[in-house]
């Protein structure tokens, strides 16, 4: 079999960069040994490179994985425009059995790392709110697909740009996405009208928030509605990032600057 | 029946060979109280957990490459002391050690001995695990010289440990004492001094969060910064005004009073 190997050169000859996605440590040695540019992304840095970019989410799927991890690697500037990169991850078991050719900025910036990065509140506490409408998503409310709104950083302004609906359940409360009683919480988030507000630091500041920003101006996809487009538009006016639970379709986006930056399908995780 | 016949079979026997049996039978005794016992204390410490919370402290490691976790080594020091205890008063009874005097006083000595050398490898098991997490949450923070908190802990704990052990032994430790004394009121009153400012903000930050005077997205003035709540902890309440994010103290609070704007 050692002609395959011949065939599929092509697919690594002349890359500039390789980037690993969740290596072993044994892996991770061997290419330093070798003296390649390595680059590691994975959800936490294991084996202790020096170049690692933070995956926030394990994505499920490839595109975005390595999306995710190229756009990190420019971000960083690990890697320039135009690079020949080769990423080696898991496809189909944990281990890394896919070797995959992209050229840096060859898909337009989706800007999925600046959204966690660079973003007002702390990336974890935006996974973790991803978290939380991925599995509001999955599970719904007796069988039936529910919507929610989460308004994540910027709360002072956030809450500033909305009214009540009706009496704040997290009133003098200090509940935190991330806490272990959320997920215990999660059926009760899906009865809420409206929105919630979620401070920088993850306290969940509010629920039942009319958002009421300048919808002007803002272009989401048609057919998308008054939640999405809600969304768009607060997160335009301030500098909150919003995640929606889709109740037509059960899709998870994200918004950034009025912008759809991501989109997840919760059944995947 | 049996127990008539053992006990005037046993009062036949001459002195010196009745002696021979008490102490035959009180080593059996002991090695089994003291198999018992060390059993007794595994099970105790799996039970509560010790094992799994030791696990990984550098004494751990030694202790294994030795060829017995720490759990198993302190059964096995608590069953080998029971066992000594045995052969002591075997021996005693024996007439082997012919001091009825240094009996009482190894008799007397031996707890004491067992408690310094529990206290000790406790105090070493503690020290490795403080160390440990006091690493472990300092490791966010990127900055090289702050293993020097976790190692001082580790020697502290180490030294209280040390003297009660030595204490217990009966060694004067009056000297040592006084320079815990100096440790931790050095520790506490410099310490208190220094981090004064925190902890009064730290107890104003409570009674904000408890009772919330005012709450994220509210417009308030503290200490003439005017501006909206976007965030209260403990320590501070950060304030944002047109792009300025104002970091103020809590204690700021109580000091000089915060003013809401309701309109």
């Amino acid at each position: 079999m050692s002609q395959l190997g011949g065939l599929f050169d092509d697919v690594v000859s002349d890359v500039d960069d390789v980037f690993l996605f969740s290596p072993s440590g044994s892996l991770y040695q061997r290419s330093v040994e070798a003296d390649v540019p390595t680059v590691v992304v994975g959800t936490d840095n294991g084996v202790g490179a020096d170049r690692y970019v933070e995956l926030p989410l394990e994505f499920e799927n490839v595109r975005e994985r390595v999306r995710f991890g190229v756009e990190g690697g420019l971000d960083n500037g690990f890697i320039e425009e135009g690079d020949q990169v080769a990423c080696a991850l898991g496809l189909f078991v944990e281990d890394i059995d896919t070797v995959t050719r992209v050229r840096a900025g060859e898909f337009e910036r989706s800007g999925v790392y600046q959204l966690f990065v660079n973003s007002r509140a702390e990336p974890a506490v935006i996974r973790n709110v991803l978290e939380v409408a991925i599995e509001l998503g999955k599970k719904g409310q007796k069988g039936k697909r529910v919507g929610a709104l989460f308004v994540v950083g910027d709360a002072g302004k956030v809450m500033n740009s909305s009214r009540p609906l009706s009496y704040n359940p997290f009133e003098k409360s200090h509940v935190h996405v991330g806490d272990p009683i959320v997920d215990v919480m999660l059926k009760e988030f899906s009865r809420l009208d409206g929105a919630f507000v979620i401070s920088d630091a993850g306290k969940i500041v509010s629920a039942y928030r009319y958002l009421e920003p300048a919808a002007e101006g803002v272009d989401i996809p048609k057919g998308l509605g008054a939640r999405h487009m809600a969304a768009g538009a607060i997160t335009r006016d301030t500098n909150a990032v919003a995640v929606v639970l889709s109740e037509s379709d059960g899709l998870v986006r994200a918004f950034s600057g009025g912008e759809i930056i991501l989109e997840l399908d919760p059944e995947a995780y | 029946m049996y127990a008539l016949a053992v006990g005037s079979w046993f009062r036949e026997l001459s002195a010196p060979a009745q002696n021979l049996i008490v102490a035959v039978v009180v080593l059996l005794a002991g090695l089994i109280a003291g198999a018992i016992a060390s059993v007794a204390v595994r099970r105790v410490l799996v039970a509560t957990g010790v094992g799994d919370v030791v696990e990984g402290t550098p004494f751990d490691r030694t202790a294994r490459r030795i060829g017995s976790p720490t759990v198993q080594l302190l059964a096995r020091i608590s069953g080998v002391f029971v066992f000594a205890v045995a052969a002591l008063y075997a021996a005693r009874t024996l007439g082997l050690v012919p001091e009825e005097l240094l009996i009482e006083q190894i008799g007397r000595f031996l707890p004491r001995l067992f408690v310094a050398v529990f206290v000790v490898l406790i105090g070493l098991v503690i020290a490795d695990k403080t160390e440990l997490i006091i690493d472990e949450r300092l490791r966010s923070v990127k900055l090289p010289e702050a293993t020097v908190v976790s190692t001082l802990a580790k020697v502290s704990v180490l030294y209280v440990a040390v003297l009660v052990a030595l204490s217990q032994l009966g060694v004067a430790t009056g000297a040592l004492l006084v320079l815990l004394a100096a440790y931790a009121f050095g520790v506490f009153f410099l310490g208190g001094l220094a981090f004064k400012d925190l902890l009064a903000s730290a107890a104003a930050g409570i009674y904000l969060l408890l009772s919330e005077p005012y709450a994220i997205g509210d417009e308030i003035e503290i200490d003439d910064r005017r501006g909206i709540v976007q965030e209260i902890d403990v320590l501070v309440t950060r304030i944002e005004n047109d792009g300025e994010e104002h970091v103020v103290p809590n204690r700021k609070v109580f000091t000089e009073g915060a003013m809401r704007v309701r309109d």
